[in-house]
């Protein structure tokens, strides 16, 4: 790994550890074993640091669900849905910085005032999303999903997902316990017809 | 023959006048209650529940629930499809959804001063107590619904309207023959331009129904088949609400081409956000005087401010306990219930309001009184804008600190 990798990865752990406000660049340079002119070097300021870290989460996160796309078969719409259900959680779990900086409240709030904040997240959510929502699209032609609208179900079922995901990030319950039921919830909701 | 719309202040012999208007000019009365009714039955909403778009009772500093901007939705369309007709005298609250592209409307305000409204009130056989109330809750409901619609708090502004009639000293036989010969005008004479305004209204409408039932709140504006969505909210994914907005408005008939675009309220959030520490985010303005309150209002917008307006005594004291405003900004010299009065109620039931007064015949006597009655600050007219600035931020810092 490069010199940058390794202080965009102490950035992105600082980040979603401390929040935007409170990571300090000199941290982000004794985490990563380099000096505080070189991190200003490679980033011009904590903003640009922050908004590459982004970057790279928004990829991260895309490139894991292209990669267990490619990787594994689905008999159907329904099983695909649950997959990427699981897979989400499980990648909550294993790259859980990743998810912590979603879940705070900073990008949201660069967002509004800057462009490629808000392009990097609703790449995010709109990729997650549009897997949800090709699930759904599928299951309903394959017959496995009857829910009556892909669009607005996908946002809900994703919804739903994410809050769980919050659950276990902020360690409100052992959500370990929760996904028999997560999974019950959404094939409930996936085959309800109205 | 065009349409007239008559919009009118309580007690202000209205209803003479649409009666006799209607004999005069042989048009049909569509009244506010009949638009009610058939946007209730176009909607399946309660006409109750449709009425109350009319009331501000729920908050004066949030924005409409979503209920409201429905049946707002509903109202315009069933008054887009009345307005297929022509020749119509329409009353009440509705005349105000109609855009100023259908260019055949009069538009008609009927207002008097409170002594000639309190006049007719007791001719009717209103005690004046009970009158003032009545004159004071319609004002208010006026005032909210012209701000909703046109972003004007003055529902008597003449800038509204084509002909202001003031009835304390007009005549009814006089409104209706100034009415029913400008209505004769040139000016708002049906046109194939003001044909296709009204198509284009009813197109808008049909949209703003179709995606208000979908739970989607945008505006909505038509033209030849073209419509045009602006999102006001700030939404994140923004790429997949437009779809959605659009794949919702292709299917409906009529509707040729759609496109979306983004409001001024899309980036307001991050305003509010830089101001909502440091500035007290709902301000109760109290004061007599309409035109120095209302120009404090716009002054105070500027500064990212959102305030609240009241006349009168009494009505600022039932806003402070339907809407808990932060702080209140009070004359001492008003009618009724006096600032003196206002202030100890007020600190006597939500001491956590911080009151300032500001008052153009301040004696240091006065001042004295307020603040001992614990005022947290006395101002006198005229004010330095900035001066009050500071001081909104200084009692928006003392509350913030007890909230702490």
């Amino acid at each position: 790994m490069s010199k940058k990798d390794d202080i965009l990865k102490a950035a992105i752990t600082l980040f979603a550890d401390r929040g935007f406000q409170d990571a300090s660049m000199t941290e982000v340079a004794k985490m990563s074993g380099v000096s505080g002119a070189t991190v200003f070097y490679h980033f011009k300021s904590k903003e640009a640091l922050f908004l590459i870290a982004l970057e790279t989460v928004k990829d991260g996160i895309i490139q894991e669900f292209d990669q267990y796309l490619s990787e594994h078969d689905f008999e159907s719409g329904l099983e695909l849905a649950e997959g990427i259900i699981s897979f989400y959680l499980y990648l909550a779990g294993t790259m859980e910085e990743w998810f912590l900086l979603l879940h705070s409240h900073y990008p949201y709030k660069l967002a509004l005032v800057n462009e490629e904040c808000r392009s990097h997240l609703e790449k995010i959510y709109n990729s997650l999303v549009d897997i949800f929502e090709r699930a759904v699209a599928l299951g309903r032609e394959d017959g496995s999903i009857s829910a009556g609208d892909s669009r607005k179900t996908a946002l809900v079922i994703f919804s739903m997902v994410d809050g769980v995901v919050r659950f276990k990030i902020y360690n409100l319950y052992d959500t370990g316990a929760l996904f028999n039921e997560l999974i019950n919830s959404c094939r409930k909701i996936l085959k309800y017809k109205m | 023959m065009s349409v007239i719309t008559l919009f009118s202040g309580s007690f202000c012999d209205n209803e003479k006048v649409e009666a006799s208007l209607v004999e005069t000019t042989g048009s049909t009365l569509v009244t506010e209650q009949e638009i009610v009714e058939k946007a209730s039955s176009l909607s399946s909403i309660g006409v109750k529940k449709i009425k109350e778009a009319f009331l501000e009772k729920t908050s004066i500093f949030n924005k409409f629930t979503h209920e409201k901007e429905r049946s707002i939705a509903y109202l315009r369309l069933a008054l887009a499809e009345m307005l297929a007709q022509d020749n119509l005298v329409i009353t009440g609250f509705p005349a105000h959804l109609i855009p100023n592209s259908i260019s055949h409307v009069l538009r008609v305000c009927l207002i008097a001063e409170l002594k000639h409204r309190l006049g007719q009130a007791a001719t009717l056989g209103t005690v004046e107590k009970e009158a003032l109330k009545l004159i004071q809750e319609n004002d208010k409901n006026c005032s909210t619904w012209v701000n909703t619609l046109v972003g004007n708090n003055d529902p008597w502004d003449k800038a509204l309207y084509d002909i202001v009639v003031p009835m304390n000293t007009t005549s009814v036989e006089e409104a209706v023959s100034l009415i029913s010969e400008k209505s004769q005008s040139p000016a708002v004479a049906s046109s194939d331009a003001s044909a296709q305004a009204v198509k284009d209204f009813l197109l808008a409408a049909r949209v703003e129904t179709a995606l208000a039932d979908e739970g989607h709140n945008v505006v909505v504006s038509a033209k030849a088949g073209k419509v045009v969505l602006t999102i006001n909210k700030n939404v994140l994914m923004l790429k997949r609400l437009e779809e959605d907005l659009q794949a919702i408005v292709n299917k409906i008939e009529g509707v040729e081409a759609v496109e979306t675009q983004i409001g001024k309220g899309f980036y307001q959030t991050d305003i509010y956000r830089q101001f909502d520490f440091e500035t007290p985010s709902k301000v109760l303005l109290v004061d007599d005087e309409r035109e120095f309150v209302q120009t404090l209002s716009e002054r105070l917008m500027m500064r990212e401010m959102s305030s609240a307006v009241a006349y009168d005594g009494e009505s600022a004291l039932s806003i402070v306990d339907e809407d808990e405003p932060e702080v209140m900004i009070l004359d001492l010299k008003m009618p009724g219930i006096d600032g003196i009065e206002v202030l100890k109620k007020v600190k006597a039931t939500k001491p956590e309001i911080e009151v300032i007064i500001l008052t153009g015949h301040g004696s240091e006597a006065d001042k004295k009184v307020c603040m001992d009655l614990g005022a947290f600050a006395y101002l006198q007219k005229p004010v330095d804008i900035d001066l009050l600035s500071k001081t909104l931020k200084l009692a928006n810092d003392k509350i913030k600190k007890q909230g702490a």
